[in-house]
């Protein structure tokens, strides 16, 4: 009898945990946001921590940002490249390495590293020991790229559908429950955002942005993928609005914000997570649509569309499409069971055949 | 029955909420559900009303209506005093505190995100009531009233059986302390097995805490139990109100005593004829003309298709029929006579459809 409640989510997350793919899938996304945050110690050429002349620094971070790169190894025109300058200029000086002695960036030169060759260049980069997934046409190594890529993988999908689920959650919840008017007003302006074609639009805006960043491209997916959020979010308020639990929270008297945001909100927000799980999947793909067209990133910021952009002008070299094409694919399925898990762990009416 | 210490505490005049119907892209208005269309009656401080009537005759929208849940096209409500329709936004929200609702459906009226602790809490949150000690003496006060231990507080409400639930909802409308209850079909969804202890448990708080309910079901005998006086419902009008054992000895209007001999008695000995009424209740989108229960009723006469029946009075026995108006003219105000003979005209009267 006095065992513990669980709460919705907890009993939620049990039904996931019972399902192999979407565990496979949810560990996969999680081992994608590992190898984000720490893809400079994973592949580079800057040391992860060195002492020199005394001091202890972190190059990598430079990868994050340039400003973060120590200023002293300007100033003592270390270049760019590590291995070499750290043993000339301070020979007490010791460094941590990344695993993977590659720059996402630029081509590694001949004995960089002590006697690692040259990165081949143009059509000769075929998978090596050195360059496990090869490189492109400018010798930069493949895997590398790929390893800082993504970042950029991860936060079109959550920031673009972090932007979308915020307006259509705002809008479909005003339509639904206040109806009338209101409603015509949110769901006509859902029905025009509709109509806009997404890809084109971006097209559109990159052109006019004098240095348009991945961060425009987010934002204008965000902007216009909120539509089928917006529609589902009214339909469960509209829904759950008439429920009787909602007409006793207005009996004892609670106002509409509260019975907003604390009765009908977190009984439809399971619905809605599903088409966002989905979004955060479509955003990914219409990134790297755009960056193989050629509108993705501009460089530096590497992206797995731009790697397969590359592939464009030289069909021979497949190990251009083969590796950031299948990560782009397995990124997608990997979403897209996580939506279908998750639509399967909160729907009610799955959740008392399965018991 | 109406002196200073009963003073009515509800008092209802003209009572009508239509539902409009709105068709077409502009959404214009075509007709209205005349859900409730012209109600009145008081309820004396301390006593219960029962209303009575089959399902769609607009009794569960009278309850809302005076609760303004939904909200009434015309007519008068007062209770306490203040003029309920009257009241408007941060003052309607203040006064639902002094007026609750119980529903029918216990599962549909517990909001399954919220912990017992959270849903009994809300609204004396929401009026300010005490601090958070006080509150939770106030709800195990209100759920030991109500039969249920304290230790239910940090629950959910699908750990608990129907007639607990309902325990809970009855325990919600307590923690307010409210003068005047509205209980809508509070035992309809319940097992058999379980009605009589909640109907039990609600005569008992009425007594301890001097309640005034407005008891909504289609159930007659559970009305007659808890009732002091019952009121009749018919497509959206109230046919006849009587103290309940008046009612039950002397029904006048032809509806009521066809419904008293649905009633299952235990007694075999006693000889019942059931009235079976022909056809099915018209729509009240579109009322009959005249009296609304003319397409059914075995009595009806040219009269009852144009005229609508006046109120006929016999001391606090209200009728509204032109048959039984006569029949009581006939018998000199002699109710029980009266009654006798419309109960042998309708028990020798074929039941022909009329249409």
């Amino acid at each position: 009898m006095m065992q513990r409640s669980h709460g919705f989510w907890v009993e939620a997350w049990r039904r996931y945990r019972r399902r192999p793919l979407a565990m496979a899938a949810l560990a996969f996304v999680a081992l994608l946001i590992l190898v984000a945050t720490f893809a400079p110690a994973i592949a580079g050429t800057k040391p992860v921590l060195c002492r020199y002349k005394g001091q202890l620094y972190a190059p990598c971070l430079g990868y994050f940002d340039r400003r973060f790169e120590p200023a002293i190894f300007t100033k003592d025109k270390f270049r760019g490249t590590y291995p070499r300058n750290l043993a000339e200029k301070d020979p007490g000086s010791w460094a941590i390495w990344p695993l993977f002695f590659q720059d996402p960036y630029r081509s590694v030169r001949a004995n960089e590293w002590p006697g690692r060759p040259e990165n081949p260049a143009m059509d000769q980069g075929r998978p090596s020991w050195t360059n496990p997934f090869g490189t492109d046409q400018a010798g930069v190594d493949v895997l590398a790229k790929m390893v800082h890529g993504t970042t950029v993988a991860l936060l079109v999908g959550f920031v673009s559908m972090g932007i979308a689920g915020t307006i259509g959650i705002i809008v479909g919840a005003i339509g639904g429950y206040f109806g009338g008017w209101v409603d015509m007003l949110t769901s006509r302006l859902t029905e025009i955002v509709m109509c806009v074609p997404t890809l084109v639009l971006i097209l559109a805006i990159l052109a006019i942005i004098e240095k348009p960043t991945i961060w425009h491209t987010m934002a204008i997916i965000g902007m216009t993928g909120w539509t089928g959020i917006a529609r589902l979010t009214r339909g469960e308020f509209l829904r759950l609005k008439g429920s009787e639990y909602v007409m006793a929270a207005r009996a004892v008297g609670a106002g509409p914000a509260r019975i907003m945001l604390r009765h009908i909100l977190p009984n439809a927000l399971a619905p809605i997570l599903v088409p966002i799980t989905f979004g955060i999947a479509s955003a990914i793909l219409t990134e790297s649509g755009l960056s193989f067209l050629g509108f993705g990133p501009p460089p530096p910021s590497a992206s797995w569309g731009s790697i397969l952009n590359g592939a464009r002008s030289n069909l021979g070299m497949w190990w251009l499409v083969l590796f950031p094409g299948t990560a782009i694919f397995l990124t997608v399925l990997a979403y897209n069971l996580i939506g279908e898990g998750l639509q399967e762990a909160t729907d009610p009416r799955l959740r008392e055949a399965r018991k | 029955m109406i002196d200073a210490a009963h003073a009515p505490l509800v008092s209802v005049t003209d009572l009508a909420t239509h539902f409009p119907i709105r068709r077409g892209l502009l959404r214009r208005q075509v007709g209205a559900v005349r859900a409730v269309d012209g109600v009145g009656f008081t309820i004396p401080r301390g006593r219960t009303l029962g209303l009575v009537g089959e399902s769609g005759c607009g009794k569960t929208t009278v309850g809302r209506s005076i609760l303004r849940l939904v909200e009434p096209t015309a007519g008068s409500v007062t209770v306490a005093g203040r003029d309920v329709r009257a009241l408007r936004g941060a003052e309607l929200r203040q006064f639902r505190r002094r007026m609750q609702i119980v529903f029918q459906d216990p599962h549909g009226s517990l909001n399954p995100r919220m912990t017992v602790r959270r849903i009994l809490e809300e609204g004396l949150v929401i009026h300010g009531m005490g601090n958070q000690a006080d509150r939770t003496n106030c709800m195990s006060a209100a759920l030991d009233r109500t039969g249920m231990p304290t230790t239910a507080l940090d629950r959910y409400p699908h750990e608990f059986s129907g007639g607990q639930r309902q325990r809970i909802a009855i325990a919600r409308a307590l923690v307010l302390e409210p003068e005047f209850l509205v209980l809508d079909e509070p035992i309809s969804a319940l097992d058999v097995s379980i009605q009589a202890q909640v109907l039990n448990l609600l005569v008992e708080l009425r007594v301890r805490l001097g309640l005034t309910y407005l008891f909504i079901s289609h159930d007659l005998s559970a009305v007659e139990y808890v009732a002091d006086e019952v009121a009749v419902m018919y497509l959206g009008r109230i046919v006849e109100r009587a103290p309940a054992a008046t009612l039950r000895l002397a029904p006048l209007h032809p509806y009521t005593i066809a419904l008293f001999s649905a009633v299952p008695s235990v007694d075999l000995r006693k000889r019942r004829s059931r009235i079976v009424l022909p056809g099915d209740v018209p729509s009240p989108a579109n009322p009959p003309a005249g009296c609304r229960f003319h397409t059914r009723c075995p009595l009806a006469e040219s009269i009852c298709r144009t005229v609508d029946p006046p109120q006929s009075t016999v001391g606090d026995h209200v009728v509204h029929c032109h048959v039984a108006a006569r029949e009581l003219e006939r018998a000199g105000g002699d109710a029980a006579a009266a009654a006798h003979r419309l109960m042998q005209s309708l028990a020798t009267q074929p039941a022909e459809p009329i249409d």
